[in-house]
C-alpha cells in the first residue's frame, strides 16, 4: 500500500475526536496493535483522544486494549452516547451514564414494538435488540447478513427503503411519548434511542472546555458523514453546531458528498493512522501550539507601531497572581519596552519605592527586521500569548503553578539560542533552561527570591515537560473562567471582549496563596510604582470575593499583616486603632509622595497621604464584602474581626463632638480629591459609621460607645431635598455644572478651569456621595439614589478612570440605561483605547474592577444581604440579558438573566426564590 | 563650507541678529555673512557688524526678494532675520521678516529686537504638541550637537487629558511614554515640561522661565488666516529668537 499524502490541515491539535468502526479500524475483528501504540505514545505526548462509537464497550476496548499513561487522556464514549470511560493504566472507568427512567424504557420498547410489527405488515423481517437507552431494529433477524446486502435487498423488495424505515422508526417513537428520539442506523440495524453521538461530540467538547481545549483546536475524524442512501451517516451527528470551529475529516469513501465543513480525505483507517502518526510526530519534535482565535476570547495585535508598542505590550500581557510579564515580541526592536515583575516585591523604600524589574525571560537573539509579518495573539481563555513572525511561539506564565514560565518557539537557523541552563540574578531569581534542536526551543524556568528555589521550580518545570504544563495551565485558567465569567446576551462583540479583557486581567493579577499585593497598575507596568490604593481592596476584592475566594482572601492578608504598621500610622497622628496608609507598598506605612509635579508644571503639596483616610474604612468594608460572599467564619472570628475591631478604634478617636453631640470628622479628603481638605467630607463620615456600626456588633464591651458615636456622626443629609451635601460648605461653593462647561467628559476638570477654580466650585472628579449609594446602599436613605444621582452627575468631571464604572452602575439601577451604557463603554475601553495616555505603564486594574462591579452589581442587581444573595436586575433593551457565573458560600452557580426572568443552574446546591418584586439565591 | 546668512536692517536690532548667526555659525561649522539692504543707509548697520567682528555685504535692491534669493543659494544653512525693527511689547511679526519666512524654505531664525542673546547656543526649548514623531526641528538643522533640550508640551483646551487620577503618578507615567513615543530623536537626558493653556502664549513665557537660548518650532510656511496660531503667536510675542524649520504638511505647530 502507498504511504498515504500529506494530511491537512497540518498543524498540532490539542485533541482528536474519532470513530470505530470504518475511522480507527476496517474491520471490528482486525488486529488494532499499530493503532493502540500510537494511542498511547499520543497520550503519553499529551494529546487528548476520545472514541465515539455505537458499540458497547467490551467490543472497543476488548480490541483496543489500550492502556495510556497521559498525561493525555483516552476516554471511550460508546453506547450512542450513553456512556462514558475514561481508560487508564488500570483499565477503564465509568466517568459518565445516561440514565434511562422507567417511563423512558417502556417508551423505548413500544416504540420498538410498533416499529416491528409495522415492518412485519410489509413484510420486512425484524427483531428488537435492547441496548442501553436504546432499542436496535435488526433488519436481518438470526443471519450474518453485512450492512450493505441488507440495504440493497431492501432496494430490490420496493417495499421499503431504509430511509423509510427510519422515517418509521421516528415516527413510532414519538407516538410512544420520546420528546426526542435519536433514530439512526447502519444499514444493517435501526437503533431508536435516548442518545446519540451527538450527546458524545457535546461530552466531549465541554470536557474539553473544563480543561481550556477550544473547539477550533479539536480535531474530528470519520468515515461516515455523509449520508448513505439518504440516511444521515452514523459519524454525521459529531457535527453538533458547538463544533463547528472544529476540523472535521473523513476518510471513507463518502460516496453521496459531505456537510459543509468536512473535507474529505478518503484512505480508510490508514489514512487515519497516517493522521495520528503525523500529531505524534508534531510532538514529538515540538511544534508550537496552535491557539483559539475566536473574536471575543483573543486580543490580537498585528505588526509593530512604535507609537503603539508599549500600550500594545501592556494589553497583551501574561500573568500568574505572583508573576508579570509584558507581551513584548521575542526578538529585539527599539520601541519595545519588556518587562518582567514580582508582586510584592520592591526596589527602594518610602515613596521613591517600586516595583522592582525581574530578570527576563522572554527575548530571543536577533531583531524584529520586518514587523509587518509581527502578529501576536492573546488567548484570554488560557492565558497564552502567541507569536507569528519570523519565530512562531507560545508562552505562558503557569496559573497552576505561579512563578513557572514556558516558552516554546520556532525559527529558522540563527533565530534561537542553544541548549543551555543557566541562572539570572535579580529581586527575583530566574532559572531557565533551554532546550533547542532542529528548529524549536523549549524554555523552562522557575523565579523565586532565592536561586536554588528558582532552580528546584525549574526542575519541577523541565520534569513535567511542555505538554504536561500546559495542560495543568489550561485547567487552570478554564476553571477560573467557569467560576467568573460574564456574558452579555446579544450584546455587542466588543463590549465582550473588553469584559473577557478586564476580568483575565484581574485573574491574573492577584495571587491566591500568601499575601497578594495588588498594585494599581497591576503586574505589567512600572506605573504607581505598584503602590496599592483604595483601588484594591474596593475595586478590584469584590470580584475575587464572588468568584475566586482565596485571592480575596490574600489581599486581605496583604492588609493584616500591615495591621501593626497601621496602628503605628494611627499612634503617629495621636490616635487609637489602625489607620491604614493612602499608599502602601512593602511595609505597610505610608509611601505617598509629599510632593508631585502637576501637569500645569507647578510642584504642588500632595496632601492624600495626610489627610485621604476613608482607606481606613474601605479596608474594613472590603473584609466585610469578603465574608459576605464566602462566611469565613474563621476569617470572621480571627483576624477578620480583629481588622473591623481596630479600623473602629480608629475612628472613635477621630471623631470630634461638638457642644451638641454632633460627631464630626475635619480635615480628610474624600473620592473626589478636588476639594481638599475638607470637613465632614459625607463619604468618609458614613463609611466611618458603617465601621463603628459593623464593630459594634461584634464587641459588647466598646460597641455601645462605637455605636452612639455613629449615631452622633453628621452626614449631610437633607430630608426635604433628600440630597446629601459631599461635605460642610459643599452647596455655597460655585455651583458649576462641569457637563456645561467641558467640551467633553471624561476631562481632567482641574487643568481645564485650574485649580482654585475648581475647588472652589461643584465640580467633583468621582463619585464621592454617589460612591455610597454603590458601596453601602443599606447606609442610605431609602429613595435618595435618583435626586443625588440628578445633582452630582452633572457635577462629575469624571477625571478619575474609577469613576465611569461606577456611573454605570448607579445609572443602571436608576434604569438610565443610554448614559448607563454610555459610561460603561468608556470604563470598557480605558486601557484597550489608551484613554488616559498611561496603559504603556500599566493596567488600570481597579477600573476593570469597577467594570465587573457595574455588570454585576449594577445591571444585574446582585448583593449578598445577610446569607441570601439578592437578584434585583435592570437589563437595558439593548441586551438580551446577562449570564453571570458566581460563587456564593462556597457554592458555585450559573445565574442567567433576561426581561422576564432569572435562572439559577447550581446543580442543587442553591436554590432561587422569587420575593417582593427581586429574586434570592439561598441555600436549598 | 556652509553659511550662516544674517540679513540686518539699519537699526538697533541688528545687533542680536549678528549675536545669533555668531552662536549659530559653530554649530553648523559654517562662517557668517552679513547681508545689507540698502534703504535709508547703513551706518547702523556697518557698526554693528563691526562690532560683531563680521564683514558686511551692502546692496541695493528690492528687500525681500534680495533676501529670498541669497538665501537660496546652495551653501546657505540657515537664514537669521531681525523679526521687526522696534521692541515694545508683543506686536505682529514685521513685514520684512513675515514674507521673508514664508517666502525661503529653509530654516530661518527670526531675532526679537530685544533678545536676550548669550553668544552660545546651549538650551534650547522645543515645543511637542503630540503628533505622529518626527525629529526635533532643531535637529534638523544641527546635528551631533550637545544641546540641552527641554521638551515643552501644552495642554490646550482640545488635549487635556480624560484623567489624572493621582496626578503625582500620573503625570510621571504619561511623561515617560509621551517622551518615548514624541521624542525618539533625543539620545541624552532630556527634560519634559508641561503646562495648560494656550501654546502660543506659553511657549515664549516658558523659554524665559528655563532661560533658553532658541526656541525650535518645525512649521509649514503658512501663516495666513486661521493657520500656525501658535507659530504667529510665538513669533509675536517671544523674546528669544525663533528657529523655524520647514517641515512636512500635518507637523505640529
Amino acid at each position: 500500500m502507498s504511504e498515504p499524502e500529506p494530511v491537512e490541515p497540518g498543524r498540532r491539535f490539542e485533541a482528536v475526536v474519532f470513530g470505530w468502526s470504518g475511522t480507527a479500524v476496517a474491520d471490528p475483528a482486525e488486529d488494532a496493535g499499530r493503532l493502540r501504540k500510537l494511542v498511547e505514545e499520543l497520550c503519553a505526548h499529551g494529546l487528548d483522544l476520545y472514541l465515539v462509537t455505537g458499540a458497547r464497550l467490551p467490543e472497543v476496548d476488548g480490541r483496543l486494549q489500550a492502556r495510556p499513561v497521559g498525561p493525555g487522556r483516552l476516554y471511550l464514549c460508546v453506547d450512542e452516547g450513553s456512556e462514558v470511560h475514561r481508560v487508564g493504566v488500570d483499565g477503564t472507568r465509568l466517568v459518565h451514564r445516561r440514565t434511562a427512567t422507567p417511563a423512558e424504557e417502556a417508551a423505548l420498547d413500544r416504540a420498538a414494538r410498533v416499529t416491528v410489527d409495522a415492518l412485519a405488515r410489509r413484510d420486512v423481517p425484524a427483531a428488537v435488540v435492547p441496548r442501553l437507552n436504546r432499542r436496535a431494529i435488526d433488519l436481518a433477524p438470526g443471519t450474518e447478513e453485512p450492512a450493505a446486502a441488507v440495504r440493497k435487498r431492501l432496494r430490490a423488495s420496493g417495499r421499503l427503503s431504509l430511509y423509510g424505515i427510519v422515517e418509521l422508526a421516528t415516527d413510532a417513537a414519538l407516538r410512544a411519548g420520546l420528546p426526542d428520539p435519536r433514530v439512526t442506523s447502519d444499514g444493517r440495524y435501526v437503533q431508536i434511542g435516548l442518545t446519540d453521538r451527538a450527546d458524545a461530540a457535546r461530552w466531549v467538547l465541554d470536557d474539553l472546555r473544563r480543561r481550556g481545549i477550544a473547539p477550533r483546536l479539536v480535531l474530528f475524524a470519520g468515515a461516515a458523514f455523509g449520508r448513505i442512501r439518504g440516511v444521515p451517516g452514523a459519524d454525521a451527528p459529531l457535527l453538533v453546531p458547538e463544533a463547528s470551529r472544529s476540523v472535521a475529516v473523513s476518510v471513507g469513501a463518502e460516496p453521496a458528498g459531505v456537510p459543509a465543513g468536512v473535507t474529505v480525505l478518503g484512505g480508510g483507517p490508514a489514512r487515519f493512522l497516517a493522521l495520528l502518526a503525523d500529531q505524534l510526530e508534531r510532538r514529538r519534535r515540538g511544534d508550537v501550539p496552535d491557539v483559539d482565535d475566536t473574536p471575543d476570547w483573543t486580543l490580537t495585535v498585528d505588526g509593530l507601531d512604535p507609537d503603539l508598542e508599549r500600550v500594545h505590550e501592556t494589553l497583551l500581557a501574561i500573568a500568574d497572581g505572583r508573576l508579570g510579564t509584558r507581551g513584548t515580541p521575542l526578538l529585539a526592536h527599539p520601541a519595545t519596552d519588556p518587562g518582567v515583575r514580582a508582586a510584592g516585591v520592591y526596589a527602594r523604600t518610602g515613596a521613591d519605592s517600586e516595583l522592582a524589574g525581574c530578570p527576563d525571560w522572554t527575548t530571543l537573539p536577533g531583531t524584529v527586521s520586518d514587523p509587518t509579518l509581527l502578529r501576536r495573539r492573546l488567548d484570554l481563555r488560557t492565558g497564552v500569548l502567541r507569536q507569528d513572525g519570523p519565530v512562531a511561539a507560545l508562552q505562558f506564565s503557569s496559573l497552576a503553578r505561579p512563578a513557572t514560565v514556558v516558552l516554546r518557539a520556532e525559527g529558522p537557523p540563527g533565530r534561537l539560542p542553544g541548549t543551555d541552563r543557566y541562572t539570572l540574578p535579580g529581586p527575583f531569581a530566574a532559572a531557565l533552561s533551554d532546550l533547542c534542536r532542529d528548529g524549536r526551543l523549549d524554555r523552562l524556568g522557575g523565579y523565586a527570591p532565592d536561586e536554588a528555589d528558582a532552580r528546584a521550580a525549574r526542575a519541577t518545570a523541565e520534569e513535567l515537560g511542555f505538554d504536561r504544563l500546559l495542560a495543568e495551565h489550561r485547567a487552570a485558567w478554564a476553571a477560573r473562567w467557569d467560576a467568573a465569567d460574564v456574558v452579555v446576551l446579544d450584546g455587542d462583540p466588543e463590549l465582550q471582549l473588553a469584559i473577557r479583557f478586564a476580568l483575565f486581567h484581574m485573574m491574573a493579577s492577584v495571587a491566591d496563596e500568601g499575601e497578594a499585593a495588588v498594585g494599581a497598575r497591576g503586574l505589567v507596568g512600572g506605573g504607581y510604582r505598584g503602590h496599592v490604593f483604595w483601588d484594591s481592596d474596593v475595586f478590584v476584592l469584590p470580584f475575587l470575593a464572588a468568584t475566586h475566594p482565596a485571592a480575596a482572601r490574600a489581599m486581605l492578608e496583604y492588609r493584616i499583616r500591615r495591621l501593626d504598621a497601621a496602628r503605628a500610622g494611627a499612634l503617629r497622628r495621636g490616635n487609637r486603632g489602625a489607620r491604614f496608609p493612602w499608599e502602601s507598598a512593602v511595609d505597610g506605612f505610608d509611601v505617598t509622595p509629599s510632593f508631585g509635579r502637576l501637569p500645569s508644571g507647578e510642584i504642588a503639596r500632595i496632601r492624600t497621604g495626610e489627610a485621604e483616610e476613608h482607606i481606613t474604612a474601605d479596608v474594613a468594608w472590603a473584609a466585610s464584602c469578603y465574608l459576605d460572599w464566602t462566611g469565613d467564619t474563621e476569617f470572621a472570628e480571627g483576624p477578620g474581626r480583629e481588622l473591623v475591631l481596630e479600623t473602629a478604634r480608629y475612628w472613635a478617636s477621630r471623631i470630634r463632638l461638638d457642644s451638641e453631640g454632633r460627631g464630626h470628622i475635619y480635615g480628610v479628603i474624600g473620592p473626589d480629591e478636588y476639594h481638599e481638605p475638607v470637613d465632614d467630607n459625607t463619604f468618609t463620615n458614613v463609611m466611618a459609621r458603617w465601621n463603628l456600626k459593623r464593630a459594634a456588633a461584634l464587641d459588647g464591651a466598646e460597641g455601645a460607645c462605637w455605636r452612639r458615636l455613629a449615631d452622633a456622626l453628621v452626614d449631610g443629609f437633607d430630608p426635604m431635598s433628600r440630597l446629601y451635601e459631599q461635605f460642610a460648605g459643599f452647596f455655597d461653593l460655585e455651583p458649576l455644572l462641569i457637563a456645561d462647561v467641558a467640551p467633553r467628559r471624561p476631562i481632567a476638570a482641574e487643568l481645564l478651569l485650574g485649580v482654585p477654580r475648581t475647588r472652589a466650585s461643584q465640580v467633583v472628579k468621582q463619585p464621592d456621595v454617589l460612591m455610597l449609594h454603590h458601596l453601602v446602599p443599606d447606609e442610605m436613605a431609602p429613595d435618595s439614589l435618583g435626586a443625588n444621582l440628578d445633582f452630582y452627575e452633572p457635577r462629575t468631571a469624571h477625571g478619575s478612570s474609577l469613576s465611569p464604572a461606577v456611573h454605570a452602575s448607579l445609572l443602571a439601577r436608576a434604569g438610565r440605561f443610554r448614559d448607563a451604557l454610555a459610561a460603561l463603554r468608556i470604563a470598557a475601553r480605558i486601557d484597550l483605547d489608551d484613554i488616559s495616555g498611561s496603559t504603556a505603564s500599566g493596567l488600570h486594574v481597579a477600573t476593570m474592577g469597577g467594570l465587573w462591579q457595574a455588570l454585576v452589581f449594577g445591571f444585574a442587581g446582585v448583593r449578598p444581604r445577610g446569607d441570601t444573595l439578592v437578584v434585583d436586575p435592570r437589563i437595558p433593551p439593548q441586551w438580551g440579558g446577562l449570564q453571570i457565573r458566581l460563587r456564593f458560600r462556597g457554592k458555585p452557580f450559573v445565574l442567567r438573566i433576561d426581561h422576564q426572568s432569572v435562572e439559577l443552574d447550581a446543580a442543587g446546591a442553591l436554590a432561587l426564590t422569587r420575593r417582593d418584586g427581586h429574586w434570592e439565591v439561598h441555600a436549598p | 563650507m556652509t553659511r550662516v546668512l544674517a540679513a540686518i536692517d539699519n537699526s538697533l536690532a541688528a545687533s542680536p541678529v549678528l549675536a545669533i548667526a555668531r552662536a549659530l555659525a559653530p554649530l553648523l561649522d559654517s562662517d557668517v555673512e552679513v547681508l545689507h539692504l540698502v534703504e535709508n543707509g547703513d551706518r547702523m548697520a556697518t557698526q554693528a557688524a563691526l562690532a560683531a567682528g563680521l564683514t558686511l555685504t551692502s546692496r541695493r535692491g528690492p528687500v525681500i526678494k534680495s533676501i529670498i534669493e541669497a538665501g537660496r543659494c546652495a551653501d546657505v544653512a540657515v537664514l537669521v532675520v531681525g523679526a521687526r525693527g522696534t521692541p515694545a511689547g508683543p506686536r505682529p511679526l514685521g513685514g520684512t521678516a513675515l514674507a521673508v519666512a514664508t517666502g525661503l524654505p529653509k530654516p530661518i531664525v527670526v531675532v526679537p529686537p530685544d533678545a536676550h542673546i548669550t553668544g552660545v547656543i546651549r538650551r534650547v526649548l522645543v515645543p511637542v504638541e503630540g503628533a505622529p514623531a518626527g525629529t526635533a526641528p532643531i535637529l534638523d538643522v544641527v546635528e551631533d550637537a550637545e544641546l540641552d533640550m527641554i521638551v515643552l508640551h501644552v495642554y490646550e483646551e482640545d488635549s487635556l487629558p480624560a484623567f489624572t487620577d493621582q496626578p503625582q503618578h500620573w503625570q510621571e507615567t504619561w511623561a515617560r511614554e509621551f517622551v518615548r513615543r514624541y521624542c525618539p530623536w533625543h539620545t541624552g537626558p532630556l527634560r519634559l515640561e508641561t503646562r495648560v493653556g494656550r501654546a502660543e502664549d506659553l511657549i515664549p513665557r516658558v523659554a524665559e522661565e528655563v532661560n533658553a537660548d532658541i526656541i525650535a518650532l518645525g512649521w509649514t510656511l503658512d501663516l495666513g488666516p486661521g493657520r500656525a496660531p501658535t507659530v504667529r503667536g510665538v513669533l509675536d510675542r517671544s523674546r528669544r529668537p525663533v528657529l523655524l524649520v520647514p517641515v512636512a504638511i500635518g507637523h505640529p505647530y
